[in-house]
């Protein structure tokens, strides 16, 4: 199938910065065990989706509402309720996938259904330019925040505790990875949905902990790999006409697996 | 006084009876207090209280200030130790970037740091003997020399107050021994106030001044080590542990 060039042009801008976006945000998913936030707030925005349809409003809107509302409330909620943040990621992605269903329940009809479905699959082709310049805003958001507060991100890196005990004040900064790791996800839905995001987000980051063992190259290193994912994704994609959000994580996969194959770290007697 | 604590209680998250319970004492300006007492005694949570870290009633005072309230500004002259810290295999940190950390909550926000944090942070490093392992990633080193680190991270802080917890947990006869002179220099060099916890007799310095003893989170005796080593309250308190 022929694609007129803007389409394709515009499916590999949005492909690029979202693995970009994804993976920068990715190194503090990975580092902090937050890995399920991924599927917590890709099903937040399911359900937003499914509350605009049942309420005739703009699914997208909505789904990019409730997955920022579930970020902003998750760290307070976890640190209140003395629990981790992945037990409430937990509970809330019980909750917000009940909720979908409810809401979907009350929309008739498969076509409508479809349309909320998409925001877990994704349309890459259908990006349009306000969905690039929202990615570009969210990158060089993303770029100006960690930029500023580089030493902070990276000592609640390591260890919250020792963070802490260093005179760094983390709850703000930790509210605030918990808080741009949801609106990353609700801004890169569209393009290849919430359930490959997760791909995008912690297979890149995977692959450059293969490299190295400083954190300042692995937060290099990852939007590097998550850029030739999801470029070498989009020639999948074309070349074999499959899916373009499948063919992207099926590359990061790939990629990964290339990377613990040629990790030095795996290499006997070799020191990274 | 530099460190004054009176009628404290501290409570931990969901437990209705308080850990330390209506502990009084004051801590004067160099100082070095050793604290003993049997395991589950309240020990880290008399340090984790002076570090302004947990919630309390009554009176806790470090710099003149109330440690709950402005914790985040004394913790940048505090230097506290956490007990037996370990780092995975695969932490992807260098000892470079943990040292340097100690400089983070001093140099604040939105600024980098700069060639005189690095060079606070190399001296550190040198002073504790790991300098050679700069650039080792931290999860791959020994024990002995994981503890090294942290030290040198506390001293890059160029701290008033050290809170050591078991700062010998992990190491061996050799390393406790070069661990302890090292603390010791730094004390008097430094005119340092230092509050470790310890388990073994043979660990409390030669230059400790007190020994604080805690059983069931009460203070039970408060007295030199030459006078509490060998005193009745001291054998009892481990003896009925």
């Amino acid at each position: 199938m022929m694609l007129p060039p803007s389409m394709v042009m515009n499916t590999i801008i949005g492909a690029s910065l979202a693995a970009v976006v994804c993976s920068m945000i990715g190194v503090f998913i990975v580092r902090m065990n937050l890995s399920s936030m991924g599927f917590c707030m890709s099903h937040a925005a399911f359900a937003g989706a499914a509350l605009g349809l049942a309420i005739s409003r703009d699914p997208f809107v909505l789904a990019l509402g409730m997955a920022t509302a579930v970020a902003l409330v998750l760290g307070p909620v976890a640190d209140k309720a003395r629990l981790q943040a992945d037990v409430v990621l937990g509970t809330m992605f019980s909750l917000t996938m009940a909720l979908a269903l409810l809401f979907l329940s009350i929309v008739p009809g498969s076509v409508v259904s479809s349309t909320a479905l998409s925001v877990l699959w994704g349309s890459v082709l259908g990006i349009t330019t306000t969905d690039l310049i929202r990615l570009l805003v969210l990158m060089l958001a993303l770029l100006v925040v960690i930029f500023l507060f580089y030493k902070e991100f990276f000592a609640i890196m390591l260890d919250r505790k020792l963070a802490e005990e260093s005179g760094i004040n983390t709850k703000p900064f930790y509210y605030a990875i918990l808080f741009l790791c949801g609106v990353t996800v609700s801004v890169s839905l569209k393009l290849i949905g919430g359930l490959l995001i997760f791909a995008l987000m912690v297979n890149p980051v995977s692959a450059a902990y293969q490299f190295s063992h400083d954190m300042k190259c692995i937060m290099l290193i990852s939007p590097i790999i998550g850029l030739a994912s999801s470029i070498s994704g989009i020639a999948a994609s074309l070349y074999f006409d499959i899916p373009v959000g499948s063919s992207i994580a099926i590359m990061s996969v790939a990629i990964f697996l290339v990377s613990v194959s040629l990790s030095p770290k795996r290499r006997r007697g070799q020191r990274c | 006084m530099l460190i004054r604590l009176e009628n404290v209680h501290t409570f931990y998250d969901g437990e209705r009876n308080s850990t330390l319970k209506d502990i009084t004492l004051s801590i004067g300006t160099g100082e070095m207090v050793c604290v003993m007492g049997p395991n589950g005694a309240g020990k880290t949570t008399l340090l984790e209280t002076i570090n302004g870290i947990l919630p309390s009633t009554g009176r806790v005072e470090v710099f003149g200030r109330d440690a709950r309230k402005h914790g985040h500004d004394i913790r940048k002259y505090i230097g506290y130790m956490l007990q037996a810290k370990t780092f995975p295999e695969d932490t992807p940190y260098l000892v470079r970037d943990v040292v340097l950390m100690g400089r983070f909550g001093k140099i604040g926000i939105l600024r980098r740091p700069g060639r005189d944090d690095w060079n606070a942070a190399r001296e550190a490093a040198r002073f504790m003997e790991v300098d050679h392992l700069w650039d080792r990633p931290i999860g791959k080193l020994s024990g002995g020399q994981t503890q090294r680190v942290l030290l040198a991270r506390l001293l890059a802080k160029r701290p008033r107050i050290l809170l050591l917890d078991e700062p010998y947990s992990n190491l061996d006869c050799r390393a406790v021994e070069e661990v302890s002179k090292k603390i010791c220099t730094l004390h008097t060099r430094n005119e340092l106030t230092t509050i470790m916890v310890i388990h073994d007799t043979a660990h409390v310095p030669e230059i400790c001044d007190r020994i604080i003893l805690l059983k069931d989170g009460r203070l039970i005796g408060d007295a030199h080590p030459d006078d509490m080593l060998f005193s009745r309250t001291f054998r009892d308190a481990f003896a009925e542990a």
